[in-house]
């Protein structure tokens, strides 16, 4: 029975030690907002978006300490600007360099990480966060930048003669972060 | 992890036999869980059930079930609010706890237990560590109610999503040995 005694301080105890940064960890949102509009104009055309994490304080605060991506979404407003169905995807360039500027590019030296966000002819689509989450498919890409360096280019394409718009795009990060 | 917990239970069992004493009872809780320096879920209700073992004297084995619907997180970004779904919590395990006796108990305790926390696009089955105070008051045989708070720690990876939890319980002795 002394045994038995001992189980809730051992409890307690592994449980500390287990749980790491348990009391001084936490999750915290990083929204980076993009360049509003961007114009992905054609295939040939295309408008990518550098991200620079270390611009958002609460990176910034947190990096040193970060532990996890524990939540990623892609927001905004995008509105297909042709009349045909178009599928758009986000694809990660992780050393940005020189703007690119044509599909064939982005896929040469990228990896898609979200999509696709099937958009109908001449119609628009506002991306909730709910959504958004569930369409990253490359998230462990995305994963190593944020808790690399930073700094990553992201590019929409799309299939086909595509053009479309994205208003008011943003990027959204939960990171888990402690000592 | 439900290993560990069978174990557990058995354990406490056999020295339990050994001692001549104890109760098995079924109780039902419900309450607040809030979630601990975490900005992408708000506090939500729980519920759950609880079996309480006790026997031997001082010490009880506790295995619970709880579920927890947290609340949506929102942010505002660009003029537009955005709204993150809340977890969908399940969680199961066992606590010990140090109980006194008598009519009014004031008791701490510390557990394990799983935790899965679901929502679109994230579904996590974590290890939890329970640990927290309670308070029991029997105002008739075989009943008792239950006030806890507990800090409830889902570890994931190299840091813990922490749950500050406030319950209030209604426990029945379904069978009692001197």
């Amino acid at each position: 029975m002394k045994n038995i005694r001992l189980w809730l301080p051992g409890i307690a105890l592994a449980g500390l030690i287990s749980a790491g940064c348990m009391l001084i960890s936490g999750q915290f949102t990083v929204v980076y907002t993009f360049a509003d509009p961007i114009n992905v104009v054609s295939p040939s055309a295309l408008a990518g978006q550098v991200v620079d994490l270390n611009t958002i304080s609460e990176y910034k605060d947190h990096k040193d300490n970060l532990k996890a991506v524990v939540d990623l979404a892609v927001l905004g407003k995008f509105t297909n600007l042709t009349s045909t169905n178009s599928a758009i995807e986000i694809w990660i360039v992780p050393s940005p360099g020189a703007a690119l500027t044509n599909d064939a590019a982005v896929r040469a030296s990228g990896q898609k990480i979200w999509g696709p966000l099937n958009v109908a002819g001449n119609s628009s689509v506002n991306v909730t966060w709910d959504q958004s989450a569930a369409l990253f498919t490359g998230r462990q890409a995305l994963i190593t930048e944020v808790k690399g360096d930073g700094v990553f280019a992201l590019y929409a394409l799309a299939n086909g003669p595509y053009s479309f718009r994205i208003n008011k795009g943003a990027f959204i990060a939960v990171i888990s972060a402690g000592r | 992890m439900k290993r560990v917990i069978l174990a557990a239970c058995l354990a406490v069992a056999l020295v339990g036999r050994s001692a001549h004493a104890g109760s098995i009872g079924v109780g039902v809780f419900g309450g607040l869980s809030v979630p601990v320096v975490q900005s992408d879920v708000e506090q939500g209700s729980m519920f759950g059930v609880r079996v309480p073992i006790k026997l031997v004297p001082l010490v009880a084995v506790e295995p619970y079930f709880a579920s927890s619907a947290l609340g949506d997180a929102q942010e505002d970004v660009l003029g537009v609010t955005y709204t993150r779904e809340g977890f969908d919590s399940k969680a199961y395990g066992a606590n010990v706890m140090l109980t006194m006796g008598g009519p009014l108990q004031f008791y701490p305790f510390a557990g394990i237990g799983q935790t899965k926390l679901k929502r679109p696009g994230s579904d996590l089955s974590l290890t939890t560590y329970n640990f927290g105070l309670g308070l029991g008051i029997s105002p008739a045989p075989k009943i008792s109610v239950h006030i806890r708070g507990e800090l409830a720690a889902a570890v994931d990876g190299e840091a813990s999503r922490k749950f500050a939890n406030a319950t209030v319980g209604l426990s029945y002795a379904l069978f009692s040995a001197p």
